[in-house]
């Protein structure tokens, strides 16, 4: 039975504490329990949605920290923990250590500790911070992401590496900071390396031996996309070869088509979807044409990676609008009508949701404040641009564009979804930018980027906001302004509680229904990770997540780089005091009542 | 193609930069980086080639042979410089205006590897660990020289030490 079907059944708590049983019997299964935290975005719908609820509105006021770890890393730490089998399982960003916690312990002492070779180089090819989003467990093995272009599969009882496949190459600017997405056998993989001038990719590795057996390209022709005639269908596009003839000649080969975010899988579709980022340079003016599909979602077969249908949410992207969030599968009544939808909240500003069978464009609005289109017209698919928010070299500087290249919503900051509710949480961004494109040379393993993009607050002045969203009409339910950019993942819970962090180093829980903030703890650093929950071996609901500031470079800004004396930097104007609150460092937090 | 062909001039426009320094008779040595290099044999010391992360014998560097920034301080090859940076694309990582982005700051006056006009030379030249590619390769040694200039004529904040509210 597949999760989201499962967590559409979880009609009162009372079932959710059921499923959480069953899920403790179901212990070592690919993702399906409440009581155990599998895979990234907790299930294949990636809801981020657990039915515990033993941790209420009424008695979330009497969470507090019952265990801590400090990693010793001080870059960034997005993504979450793992939990399976009673066993703890967390990556650290760069150098990619992985840590396996004995839960039925006392203190939680290691079980081991996996260190593998990572080549500092890759530090310096990646655009923003040495990240890592995540670990993935299936089949009785524990995958994930060197920031240097290998995949490595680890054995959970022992620590001792399985496997160790090179997918990806940092000297042509690729780093792997992405959680590898497991479908039957096999584990789907794509690099980052926008500002780096990539040939986008997605490959498709053999989950028992690591070999590469299907490579799948996001730009070039038709035979390099894998897109067969016959059985890739668009909704909305026609012709053939449209990742390349959407483009200059050849200059698709060096075009970025990054993929770094989150996938989904329908497992009654049979289709994995996956958001393509950015292209490349940011100066558009040297890429005439849609340059497909950058700034898009591709829908493939996990098997062979075929492309049974695409969309550009952001046709010639001028503004570096990745589209690699997290695509959520929900069936919602649209209309009317029970539809099985796909929800996207774009770097652009808009929330899609789409009929995830056939790519169809059913609603989109903006979800924050939005000046470079008027709208997605739903006829074409395509985004009414407005024509005086259009970047490049010879634009000279273009002011106020909103959102920023951040995005609305950082695709690192990923969405949860409650059926309970029928919302999705969101943590937005409130800023908007001024944007200077400049003629770029291509140099291998440099930067391709080519445009000076300094952000501003929004209006209000709050760099961000937490909201519920509700997706069948489109329309923002609640919003929590905070004063920093919100960067941190949301979880949803059977207990109508949701979680997220702050940038300025506020773990919170909010009340599902109004968006009111019942609990908040100051953790050691700001969150940018995603929240968990889990039951642990005594019956208890605990709350996992990493504290840990960084994943983009303006947040290290001031004093808070602390690792290098000689790096001493200006605040960025706009955040000028977020160094007052917080500093980094990487700390493991686990909650519980 | 055309990039290899220049790498090539900036070897030996390197060698004729020592032999101008110095006026002295050449041979080739061998650097860290494995790059060759003309020396001039009759100086007391090999070329500037330290690194910061190396400790010395005695506690203190070897003394380097003068390897003079033929721009120092001069306001037109730093403007130059202020266009090189972009162009090169060092402010992918470095930031618009070198204030740091995935690379260091190179606005507050304070070094990895040294902030001597030579010292940031050789950082550019041969690169640096952790991701700093060697340019050597792709620009020729007046340019390099142009973006130190550049880098140095970056005015520091007023107080890098103390940062409060």
């Amino acid at each position: 039975m597949t999760q989201y079907r499962l967590v559409h059944r979880l009609a009162a708590p009372a079932l959710g504490v059921l499923l959480s049983a069953l899920g403790a019997s179901q212990a070592g299964g690919q993702g399906t329990a409440d009581g155990q935290w599998t895979m990234p975005a907790k299930d294949y719908a990636a809801t981020r949605f657990s039915g515990l609820a033993q941790i209420t509105a009424d008695n979330v006021k009497n969470l507090r920290p019952v265990w801590t770890f400090s990693t010793g890393v001080l870059g960034g730490h997005e993504g979450q923990p793992l939990v399976v089998n009673n066993t703890m399982y967390v990556v650290t960003p760069w150098p990619n250590v992985l840590y396996a916690f004995d839960l039925t312990q006392e203190g939680y002492p290691l079980k081991w500790k996996y260190r593998p070779a990572v080549d500092p180089n890759a530090v310096g090819v990646s655009c923003c911070d040495a990240v890592n989003r995540g670990a993935f467990y299936a089949d009785g093995k524990i995958v994930y992401n060197l920031l240097d272009g290998h995949t490595v599969a680890i054995d959970p009882a022992t620590g001792k590496q399985l496997w160790n496949t090179k997918i990806a190459d940092v000297t042509h600017g690729e780093t792997t900071p992405m959680a590898p997405f497991i479908v039957k056998d096999r584990v789907i993989v794509g690099p980052s390396g926008g500002e780096f001038g990539i040939h986008g990719w997605l490959k498709g590795l053999d989950l028992k031996t690591g070999r590469i057996v299907w490579t799948a390209y996001n730009i070039g022709p038709d035979s390099e996309l894998l897109a067969k005639p016959g059985t890739f269908k668009p909704f909305y596009d026609k012709g053939a070869d449209l990742g390349r003839t959407t483009w200059p000649t050849d200059v698709w080969e060096h075009g970025g088509a990054p993929v770094w975010g989150w996938m989904s899988y329908d497992p009654d579709l049979d289709l994995l979807y996956y958001g393509v980022g950015n292209p490349g340079p940011y100066n558009p003016e040297q890429r005439p044409g849609d340059n497909k599909w950058t700034a898009s979602v591709l829908a493939r077969r996990p098997e062979d990676g075929s492309l049974v249908w695409a969309y550009q949410f952001t046709p010639h992207d001028s503004w570096d609008y990745d589209a690699v969030a997290e695509m959520i599968l929900a069936d919602l009544t649209i209309n009317g009508q029970p539809r099985k939808v796909l929800v996207h909240f774009d770097k652009n500003g808009f929330a899609y949701t789409m009929d995830r069978a056939t790519g169809q464009v059913l609603v989109a609005e903006p979800f924050v404040d939005v000046n470079w289109a008027k709208r997605i017209d739903l006829t074409t698919g395509r985004p009414v641009v407005d024509s005086s928010k259009l970047t490049g070299a010879s634009k000279g500087n273009v002011l106020n564009i909103c959102p920023t290249l951040e995005g609305g919503k950082s695709p690192a900051a990923p969405v949860a979804y409650s059926p309970r509710t029928g919302f999705f949480y969101v943590s937005t961004n409130n800023m908007c930018m001024d944007y200077q494109a400049v003629q770029v040379a291509r140099i291998a393993g440099t930067p391709y980027i080519g445009a000076n993009s300094p952000y501003h607050a929004g209006l209000g002045g709050n760099l961000g906001a937490i909201i519920a969203w509700d997706a069948a009409t489109g329309r923002k339910v609640w919003e929590t302004k905070e004063r920093y950019p919100a960067w941190s993942g949301m979880l949803a819970t059977g207990g109508d509680v949701v979680f997220y962090g702050t940038l300025d180093g506020w773990f919170k829980a909010a009340d599902a229904k109004t968006g009111r903030v019942l609990w908040k703890f100051k953790v050691g650093s700001g969150v940018v990770g995603n929240p968990i929950t889990y039951t642990g071996p005594d019956g208890k609901q605990y709350v996992a997540v990493y504290a840990g500031i960084g994943g983009d470079w303006f947040l290290l800004s001031g004093d808070v780089r602390s690792d290098d004396p000689a790096d001493v930097r200006d605040p960025a104007a706009f955040i000028r005091d977020l160094a007052r609150h917080t500093s980094q460092g990487g700390i493991v937090y686990v909650f519980a009542l | 193609m055309m990039r290899s062909t220049r790498g090539l001039t900036v070897v030996l426009t390197m060698g004729s930069l020592f032999v101008g320094a110095a006026c002295g008779k050449t041979t080739p040595a061998r650097t860290p980086g494995g790059n060759i290099v003309q020396v001039d044999t009759q100086s007391a010391a090999p070329p500037a080639v330290r690194h910061d992360e190396r400790v010395f014998a005695g506690g203190s560097a070897p003394s380097a042979i003068s390897f003079p920034n033929p721009f120092a301080g001069e306001a037109m090859p730093a403007a130059e410089g202020a266009q090189l940076f972009p162009a090169n694309n060092c402010d992918g990582c470095h930031g618009g205006g070198a204030v740091g982005w995935v690379g260091p700051s190179l606005t507050a006056g304070r070094w990895r590897f040294g902030g001597a006009d030579a010292e940031i030379f050789q950082s550019i030249y041969y690169g640096r660990p952790h991701g700093m590619p060697a340019y050597g390769g792709l620009l020729p040694p007046d340019m390099i020289w142009k973006l130190v200039t550049y880098i140095k004529s970056l005015p520091p904040p007023k107080d890098v030490p103390t940062e409060s509210w």
